[in-house]
């Protein structure tokens, strides 16, 4: 695997992986949405922040987490700054839960994913909601949070093929 | 206890403040930019105003390319499926072309009445430019519905431009940039159109569902028993937001447990749109020339110009329904042609059956007189023993032999 990071520019693209996804994801919508199905929706970069930056993956950049927000914002039509503090919240949350836990467990990490994405939707849903006086439905945002739950599993298992292949 | 709360609070310090080696600001910093920033994306200052277009402008081009993969595998599967229903589409086309082309030419009359009634009333003629626009970035987003056009203030769009789909109403734009704009879909939960619903001629909002249908609101109750699923919903014009008359969609009624509810069924799909048009309107009051008597010959030359104008508009139009009628009676006359035609060549035909007919009774009734003849000729045969019969061959013989023998 040496030959791997000899390889330079493509190791580096490599280990940029997860960034690239997050812009790419907010600034593409990676959702499915446009399949129509009823009851169905996902928060992609909420399972990427989160995973990426539990881990303390170095090369997640706080402040890429902050401009993918604003980009996720204007993308979607969402005040300027409202998805930055999402994702920033989830980054501090992970940061908390990665000082508070001795051993590492999947299934508590996915549970404690619930908690913090069903608190940062409802952040999101009352700030819309009080301050910019949207019309939103309750239930989309907890079938948002009920599918990105689902979700994170299988990503994880996927990231997890991805930094076994960047620590190899 | 106190330990575990100092435990708590070291954590919580250590998640907000703490740098890691690779993070260039703390998590406490980005999170009040975070929150400095939406507090100033609700007040509307020109430098945010102009730094807010400059990072739309942006990111909207990204998007667009960033998603050009994605909408590539999206329209191969739509045109799959397209090639797949296209023969039966196409049947049904050409039938409600034929049925639009007669239904364009009472509409262009009545656009030519409402126009000159404006004039009469003295109100305001509207010209409208429909621009034809692209869409850049269509997310359907769960929580919002609104997509993104390559056309701006440059194009002379503002807040409020109504966006079509051909002649639909899409929804109206909401976001103005430079050479793009966000146009809030009708079926969005923040959409309000006040419409009218024909032919019942009544009065209601249209608001989005956040779904693929419109809800009908505030209508009187009592009245609402007169829909029924071919009312059509078309804007009212009310609040000058939208202009009257814009088709919208149908109604449809909806049951649920004792309680009806009335959805619009868009005309438009609004998963599918790629391109659009944007009605830039620019209106012109007309002047009421009666309060200018001084200058009579000058001024009496505009409203005479004016209804040489609309009369020249009306001999066209009625000379385009002639047209129309006199293609429509070339038809009939080709019709009627080869229907007589048809008719001649039945006559022709029915006249060989008929003989065909009268021969094989006669064929009939000669075997019928053979078969006679055979038992009861030498009753009738005149002989050495019977004087009283007839020669063979005449009709007397034939009567009698078809009589079964004399009878005196």
């Amino acid at each position: 695997m040496s030959s791997f990071k000899t390889k330079g520019t493509f190791f580096k693209i490599y280990s940029m992986l997860p960034i690239i996804l997050l812009v790419l994801s907010v600034l593409n919508d990676f959702d499915f949405n446009y399949l129509n199905l009823k009851y169905f929706s996902f928060n992609f970069p909420f399972i990427l922040i989160f995973y990426f930056t539990l881990k303390d993956f170095k090369h997640f950049d706080y402040l890429i987490v902050f401009a993918a927000g604003l980009i996720n914002d204007t993308v979607i039509g969402l005040p300027l700054g409202i998805s930055s503090l999402s994702y920033l919240l989830i980054c501090i949350a992970t940061s908390y839960f990665r000082n508070i836990t001795i051993r590492p467990n999947q299934i508590k990490d996915w549970f404690y994913f619930l908690f913090i994405i069903s608190l940062i939707n409802s952040i999101n849903y009352s700030i819309l909601t009080l301050f910019f006086t949207f019309d939103l439905i309750l239930m989309n945002y907890i079938v948002n949070t009920f599918f990105t739950f689902l979700f994170y599993i299988i990503f994880v298992s996927i990231f997890k093929y991805y930094l076994r292949g960047l620590s190899d | 206890m106190a330990s575990s709360r100092d435990d708590f609070i070291i954590a919580i310090r250590s998640a907000f403040l703490k740098k890691s080696t690779q993070q260039k600001f703390s998590l406490l910093t980005l999170v009040f930019i975070s929150i400095f920033t939406i507090l100033l994306s609700s007040l509307d200052f020109k430098v945010i105003r102009y730094l807010k277009i400059g990072i739309n402008e942006l990111v909207y081009r990204s998007s667009f390319l960033v998603s050009i993969p994605e909408k590539l595998i999206k329209n191969t599967y739509f045109e799959i499926v397209d090639y797949s229903t296209f023969f039966n589409e196409y049947k049904e086309n050409r039938k409600e072309l034929g049925k639009l082309k007669s239904i364009n030419i009472s509409s262009e009359i009545i656009e030519f009445e409402n126009k000159e009634l404006k004039e009469l009333i003295n109100d305001y003629v509207s010209s409208s430019d429909k621009i034809l626009a692209k869409i850049i970035v269509d997310k359907d987003s769960p929580f919002l519905k609104s997509i993104i056009i390559n056309k701006g203030s440059k194009d002379n769009i503002k807040i409020g431009t109504n966006i079509y789909d051909q002649s639909y109403l899409v929804g109206r734009v909401i976001e103005v940039n430079y050479k793009s704009a966000r146009v809030l879909l009708l079926s969005d939960l923040n959409s309000n159109v006040p419409v009218t619903i024909a032919p019942q001629n009544i009065q209601a909002i249209v608001t989005g569902s956040g779904d693929n249908y419109g809800e009908v609101k505030y209508i009187k109750s009592g009245i609402d028993n007169k829909f029924d699923e071919e009312s059509i919903v078309y804007t009212s014009g009310t609040g000058a937001i939208f202009k009257s008359g814009i088709p919208i969609g149908r109604i449809k009624i909806q049951d649920k447990e004792n309680l009806t509810k009335f959805n619009v069924e868009f005309y438009s799909d609004f998963s599918q749109l790629k391109y659009v048009f944007a009605e830039v309107i620019t209106k012109t009051e007309i002047k009421n020339d009666k309060l200018d008597s001084s200058q009579n010959d000058n001024i009496s030359k505009n409203p005479l110009d004016a209804k040489l104008k609309i009369l020249e508009d009306e001999i066209k139009i009625i000379e385009d329904t002639n047209l129309k009628f006199k293609e429509e009676n070339e038809t009939l006359k080709t019709d009627i042609n080869y229907l007589n035609s048809k008719i001649s060549n039945l006559e022709i035909e029915i006249l060989s059956k008929n003989k065909e007919i009268e021969k094989f009774n006669l064929d009939t009734e000669e075997t019928e007189f053979l078969k006679m003849n055979l038992y009861y000729g030498h009753k009738c045969r005149r002989s050495f023993f019977n004087s009283k019969g007839f020669s063979v061959g005449t009709p007397e013989y034939k009567n009698c032999v078809m009589k079964k023998g004399r009878k005196d």
